[in-house]
């Protein structure tokens, strides 16, 4: 036996080091593993199903299944008039009910070629910033939950009842507001609600800044979503992926500032906000950052809300003339928008309802492939979907 | 439990194990729709906090608890599940429908797709009107729920009678 | 008000302007692009454009509405079932609607149409910042057309829905399976002539169920 040289030892023991490896893959070999979620889970917010086909922590396929919460909204607004569509559809997506309102008048207003006087339109995007802080805030508390941090979201839904009180203030609704009319709103405001509102926001500003320390400050969140999910921009934009969760890759898109929608954003200083990482950190953090926007350009619209009427004048029975007209606006949750077909009737002939969620998780199958177990739910809850808006 | 069985336990005994029911509601959530959001504020919020109603919210499972709250929308793809839920529940057990939809339909009450009201498949205890109900509403619907799990006489639930309450 | 002065109109109106340009100039490529496949195409001023294709040209004007006009962004896809339905209301009950209105002739909407059932999928450029509503007809002994999956992986579930609500059919999709209702259901929702059997049995219950305020008398 003659002495083995360093190279030569390293060499065996890299043998060695790879036989145990192929041997150990062999003993622990396993089937594969169907894991369902759901339909009724804590993380899929309402009732998502999502069945995975796992090899050992490894997702090999994911397919979610929905239907629970299939409403018929299109079926149902063939047989209701105009008015009677507003308040259902308030329901589809229910954490920031007022901006789904806000297209479907504003297509009907197409339609009628009526346009809301401009303190309508400035009360509107205001209520429709405030729905966003009270939809966009519950995703911050409920995330972090999901990655096992309890605590945000009861400060989440303590944070949430201030802009809450103050929709139903103006509305009489905490949840579904029904407070948009075609060529305007019903009420005015009341009295003292711009600066009871003021200093909601003022509130809520600090729980955003409550929040970047607590939740993207916080070494195990950063852990467990820095890298998760990665959606490149291209793919995003094929799947129909709108709202946060692109800009969240790096696109430079909001309808608020690049639709030609009749609202008041036009008339403020914001800032549209990006990130280029593409996963599941940057949604969270553009979704921050978007909360404490929304606070500002409801203040500016506060300070210069012009005086005047808030309704044009539109008919008391309501007949849209025959055409067909989109209209999509930026939801909290990406872009929403309905096409309406009318045939100068008193309900529509046909209503697509192009709601965010739907597209925006249309894409899990693709972003599912490959990844370990406790992504799914990182994933799942930064992709941030309402069911109601999935199904309608 | 044969006493309570029989249905000869004496008053005091049966107000007795009332109040302890009453005070140790395990709740179910059964979150489906808004209403939901609502059941999240009822129970996750400092404002309402149904804890100290003595209700725990959180089971680990239906088969540890004594009342499910439906809240939403119930669609006829989800009735399955929700059989399958109330089966799994250990006696005695209670129900509240939270919200028009669980109760009715409620706006979608044309739909081809939607149950109308939870009470065609299991039985309700509670009803909670709105759409969706405040938390206070919801709060109400359990407090009346105690006072009738507190005039209830177990043995006629044990013997699967019609269930009356004074 | 002051910021909504009168430079301000002037410049949202050449801006306008411009994109009717820009609309026209898509429509233009587009026709190009797809020879005979194009059939016309309806432009509102300040509005939106809607281009119909015939049904062999389905898949070739996505292509082309992605490489050549910019628009990488899936909006929707959908179809409208044009059969003439009564106010909506054929399918409610006799004390709702006690003298049904005859139906009308069946008319299709911007960009015309010849058939019942017609394809709709909207297409938008986020750097132009403008969408297209493309249309197809389906013939009604054949309701089928190509899938767009290859152009937009996102077509995918809406191609799913399509076919649960209206009964189309997209060769070579890899997956048609119900997406919203149980795989029992029959029917497709959408359709016209798909009645809302509640409605027949119950009237509105608006109607019914009349609330009175505090004082007021009954009938």
């Amino acid at each position: 036996m003659t002495a083995v040289g360093a190279d030569q030892r390293q060499q065996m023991a890299y043998v060695a080091t790879q036989a145990a490896d192929a041997r150990l893959n062999v003993e622990v070999e396993t089937e594969g593993m169907t894991l369902n979620i759901g339909p009724q889970h804590p993380a899929t917010h309402g009732t998502l199903r999502l069945v995975a086909r796992l090899d050992g922590e490894q997702v090999v396929e994911a397919e979610p299944i929905m239907g629970y919460m299939h409403r018929g909204y299109e079926k149902l607004a063939e047989v209701r008039t105009y008015p009677q569509v507003t308040t259902l559809i308030n329901r589809i997506d229910w954490l920031g009910s007022f901006a789904n309102e806000v297209p479907f008048i504003l297509a009907a207003e197409k339609l009628m070629e009526v346009e809301a006087p401009p303190r309508a339109q400035w009360i509107r995007t205001a209520l429709f910033e405030l729905s966003r802080i009270a939809n966009i805030t519950l995703f911050l508390g409920d995330m972090a939950v999901q990655l096992g941090a309890l605590t945000p979201v009861f400060m989440a839904f303590r944070d949430r009842e201030f802009v809450l009180n103050q929709i139903e203030a103006v509305t009489g609704g905490r949840f579904h507001p029904n407070f948009d009319r075609i060529g305007g709103l019903k009420d005015d405001l009341p009295q003292g609600w711009i600066n009871d509102t003021k200093q909601a926001m003022e509130k809520i500003r600090d729980f955003c800044d409550e929040f970047e320390e607590l939740v993207l400050g916080n070494e195990i969140f950063e852990a467990r979503s820095r890298g998760i999910g990665i959606v490149p921009p291209e793919v995003g934009l094929s799947y129909g992926l709108s709202g946060a969760n692109i800009r969240a890759s790096g696109v430079d898109w909001d309808l608020r500032r690049d639709g030609h929608e009749a609202l008041a954003y036009d008339q403020v200083d914001w800032k549209v906000w990006t990130h280029p990482d593409g996963d599941s950190f940057a949604r969270y953090w553009v979704r921050l950052q978007e909360t404490r926007e929304a606070t500002h350009i409801v203040d500016q619209l506060l300070d210069g809300l012009p005086s005047g009427p808030i309704m044009a004048k539109v008919p008391r029975i309501i007949k849209v003339p025959a055409g067909e007209a989109y209209a999509a606006t930026e939801n909290p949750l990406g872009e929403m928008g309905y096409y309406i077909v009318s045939k100068g009737d008193l309900v529509p002939f046909r209503v697509k309802i192009r709601s965010a969620s739907f597209s925006n998780i249309s894409i899990t199958p693709w972003l599912l492939k490959g990844v370990y177990v406790p992504d799914i739910i990182t994933i799942l809850a930064s992709l941030y979907f309402i069911l109601g808006d999935i199904d309608r | 439990m044969g006493l309570v069985a029989s249905g000869k336990a004496p008053k005091p005994l049966t107000k007795l194990l009332n109040l302890g029911r009453k005070y140790s509601i395990w709740m179910y959530q059964w979150g489906l729709a808004c209403c939901a959001i609502e059941m999240g504020a009822v129970i996750g919020s400092p404002r309402y906090d149904v804890m100290r109603l003595g209700v725990i919210p959180f089971p680990a499972s239906p088969r540890q608890a004594d009342l499910v709250v439906i809240s939403g929308t119930v669609t006829d793809k989800m009735v399955p599940s929700i059989l399958r839920l109330y089966q799994q529940m250990p006696d005695p057990k209670y129900v509240i429908s939270m919200g028009s939809c669980a109760n009715c339909g409620g706006p979608y009450w044309d739909s081809y797709s939607v149950t109308k009201g939870v009470d065609q498949i299991i039985p309700v205890d509670v009803y909670v009107p709105g759409c969706p109900p405040r938390p206070e509403a919801l709060l109400e619907g359990i407090v009346l729920l105690q006072e009738r799990i507190m005039n209830e006489d177990p043995a006629a639930r044990w013997r699967g009678d019609p269930i009356v309450v004074d | 008000m002051t910021q909504l002065s009168s430079t301000d109109t002037d410049a949202t109106t050449d801006a306008g302007a411009q994109a009717d340009e820009l609309r026209e100039a898509w429509a233009a490529r587009l026709a190009d692009a797809l020879g005979d496949g194009y059939v016309e195409h309806h432009i509102i001023p300040g509005g939106d454009l809607w281009v119909r294709v015939t049904r062999d040209s389905w898949t070739d004007a996505a292509t082309a509405a992605r490489d050549q006009l910019g628009c990488q962004f899936f909006d929707w896809l959908s179809a409208i079932d044009w059969l003439p339905s009564p106010y909506g209301r054929d399918m409610d009950a006799q004390e709702d609607n006690p003298q049904p209105k005859a139906a009308d002739p069946m008319e299709q909407g911007h960009a015309g149409g010849q058939t019942r059932f017609q394809m709709v999928v909207r297409l938008y450029s986020i750097t132009e910042h403008m969408g297209v509503t493309i249309k197809a007809d389906l013939p009604k002994d054949d309701l089928s057309i190509d899938t767009l999956i290859q152009v937009y992986a996102g077509a995918d579930w809406h191609e799913r829905e399509a076919w649960e609500m209206f009964g189309i059919h997209f060769n070579s999709h890899p997956d048609l399976r119900h997406i919203y209702l149980p795989g029992e259901f029959e029917g497709n929702p959408l359709r016209k002539d798909f009645p809302l059997l509640a409605r027949r049995v119950k009237p509105w219950p608006g109607i019914v169920d009349v609330e009175l305020f505090p004082g007021e008398e009954g009938p």
